[in-house]
């Protein structure tokens, strides 16, 4: 593991969500973590393009497969490190988001998709926060089935929890 | 060859691959400004010309390239009745042309420094604290996002471009910040303007010939559905295939060579060493803000290979042994020397296992074979390079799905964000996924991987050779329990 892949490791263990990339919504769920917890200022160091399912970076798919790998070979490299304080008190922080949805795995990585993509057109200055209709409409362009009411609980959740500037 | 067609195109540039490619009045005025031009003073294939004198080729012949490429792309969706508006297009174009404006100094290589492991940080010591991750610290920004802080900082750019809007929508296209469906299905298709351009160059230019893709066949027989998604005829299978296992073998042979790997790994280490100590760091920049400041400035214009080079040459008189160490090698091409390799090209876990006892072992037992031979434990490089035998578009990698079932590949994974190879089978006016043609020879090895696990040693006493013998000796069953 390098010291970015250990970053992951250490970022996924702090938010209590297990390392698990087998289905496609695993990895969404990975994404829109590490997404979420650089937004809170844990800099892992990804870069986010816009996919189809919002913010996505490759260079973390390939990071989490070689993490998964190294441990499915019983190597936990990431054993020995740790994150420093101000960054795990950042994950202990926003741990609130992931609470409760855990349990559903494909309702934790809706939200987590709504919340990362709202983010990601606010932050990339595509949309405004004061503009929830058009951040609906965008998402919509992609099949989303968020309604305004969604979109406008997403910007509350991230301004509650200093994702967004209040 | 005529490249691309003469449609009120201002120049031609006759390039060695493509042939004639004709530039509209924009392109040639964004290519005439300084921030494009620093790409003349990039090499494309960093430390490769260490190893193959003629690999002298640049990041701006690559982009002009790329756009060469484009313009084919775009003929073919034109030729299948798919019309882009006129804007559009010219702004697909510029993104193509300007897709590597922000590549750093010697590229990846000083791009990738915050992934880097210190040698004495992997290795197992009774005094080796717990080591933090910085993660409070900014890191150095990817080159694409580096791309488009150029595009929409630097006047010349913006000027060139039309203005600073014309900027923000180019460079939302080449970092993939663009939210437009249409135009994500195009450039999120699997077909990789980056990947065709650059084997052929890099094969040209370091005379390995399995870079050599059959360009036209694959452009020729490019296919764009109305759908905006491009894919390929059925019968350009064979082409489809060679292309992508050209990456591949590219690695093996020039990207990954032992020498060239080496050096690079030296220089890595070298810049990471000199960034995050106290004290006198030879201008590398310390974190994200510097790099930043750095290009949005005219200091742009000064961070090429140059800039790389002179760190490296004043780092030949530190007052640091490693760091004059590792400099040296670097400077008088004295290549970090290979004591052993474990390559591993498997998909099951106990060959892979060979590659990582063989890391096991060097984590366990390099500090005494450091005290043993009285070389610095930091002179010893460990290092893992990989390459998936597949790899789409932008990263994400086949072999990396190795532990999910064929049918797992075939139905979730490949599909992950919608992109993929397309081709059309026969009539059909909608492609199907690559990976669903089950007589294609590269899906069935799809799940592979290579891996070279490596460890190099930086030494030049006047018993260099009996030391090398000695060390190759001590690590030689390293690769067993």
């Amino acid at each position: 593991m390098d010291r970015q892949q250990i970053g992951v490791k250490l970022t996924i263990d702090a938010l209590k969500l297990s390392f698990q990339i087998d289905g496609f919504m695993d990895r969404l769920i990975m994404q829109k973590a590490v997404y979420l917890a650089q937004a809170a200022g844990v800099n892992l160091g990804y870069y986010y393009h816009w996919y189809l399912h919002g913010p996505y970076s490759p260079s973390l798919t390939r990071d989490e497969f070689a993490v998964a790998m190294d441990i499915s070979a019983g190597m936990d490299e990431s054993k020995g490190w740790k994150l420093d304080d101000k960054s795990s008190q950042r994950l202990e922080e926003m741990r609130g988001l992931f609470a409760g949805a855990e349990a559903d795995r494909d309702e934790l990585a809706k939200k987590l998709e709504l919340l990362a993509s709202v983010h990601f057109l606010i932050d990339r200055k595509q949309a405004s926060k004061a503009d929830a209709s058009r951040i609906t409409a965008t998402l919509r362009l992609f099949d989303k089935p968020f309604s305004e009411k969604d979109v406008m609980n997403a910007l509350g959740e991230l301004t509650r929890y200093d994702l967004l500037p209040a | 060859m005529t490249f691309s067609r003469r449609d009120g195109s201002e120049k031609v540039v006759v390039d060695s691959i493509h042939g004639d490619i004709h530039l509209r009045e924009r392109e040639v005025r964004v290519i005439d400004t300084a921030s494009f031009q620093r790409l003349r003073k990039l090499k494309q294939l960093a430390m490769a010309q260490m190893v193959y004198p003629t690999a002298t080729v640049t990041r701006f012949a690559h982009s002009i390239g790329a756009l060469g490429t484009m313009i084919r792309i775009l003929d073919a969706a034109e030729r299948n009745g798919v019309k882009f508006e006129q804007e559009q297009e010219e702004n697909l174009r510029l993104a193509a042309l300007l897709h590597d404006v922000g590549h750093y100094p010697y590229s990846h290589l000083m791009e990738k420094l915050d992934k880097v492991v210190l040698t004495e940080e992997a290795v197992e010591s009774p005094t080796r604290p717990v080591t933090a991750i910085d993660a409070g610290k900014s890191k150095y920004p990817e080159h694409e996002e580096v791309g488009a802080l150029i595009v929409t900082n630097q006047d010349d750019l913006i000027k060139a471009l039309g203005g600073k809007g014309r900027a923000k929508t180019v460079a939302d296209i080449f970092t993939r910040s663009q939210v437009d469906p249409q135009l994500s299905k195009l450039i999120h298709s699997g077909f990789d303007i980056d990947r065709c351009d650059y084997l052929l160059r890099d094969s040209y230019a370091t005379g390995v010939p399995y870079g050599q893709i059959d360009i036209n066949y694959l452009l020729n027989n490019l296919k764009v559905s109305q759908d905006k998604v491009v894919g390929f005829k059925d019968k350009a299978l064979a082409a489809l295939e060679h292309f992508l296992l050209a990456r591949f073998f590219m690695h093996r042979v020039v990207y990954y060579h032992k020498t060239t790997f080496g050096l690079e790994e030296a220089c890595r280490q070298l810049l990471k060493r000199l960034r995050d100590r106290d004290g006198e760091n030879y201008e590398v920049p310390s974190d994200r803000e510097e790099v930043e400041k750095i290009v949005k400035s005219e200091r742009l214009n000064t961070f090429t290979d140059a800039f790389v080079d002179n760190v490296v040459q004043k780092a030949t008189t530190d007052e640091d042994a490693i760091i004059r160490a590792l400099a040296s090698s670097i400077q008088n091409r004295r290549p970090p020397v290979l004591l052993k390799e474990v390559p591993v090209c498997e998909e099951t876990e106990s060959r892979y296992h060979a590659g990582k006892m063989f890391t096991q072992n060097c984590v366990t037992r390099l500090n005494g074979l450091a005290e043993e031979s009285k070389i610095p434990l930091k002179q010893f490089l460990l290092c893992e390079p990989k390459v998936d035998v597949l790899k789409r578009q932008q990263g994400e990698t086949y072999g990396q799905m190795a532990k999910l079932s064929q049918e797992d590949i075939r139905k979730r994974a490949i599909e992950e964000e919608g992109e993929d190879i397309k081709v059309f089978k026969g009539d059909e006016d909608e492609p199907t996924s690559l990976m669903d043609i089950d007589y294609s020879l590269v899906v069935k090895y799809a799940k592979y991987s290579l891996q070279l696990f490596r460890l190099y040693v930086v030494y030049e006493g006047e018993d260099k050779d009996d030391v090398i013998v000695r060390l190759r000796d001590r690590v030689k069953d390293w690769d067993k329990a």
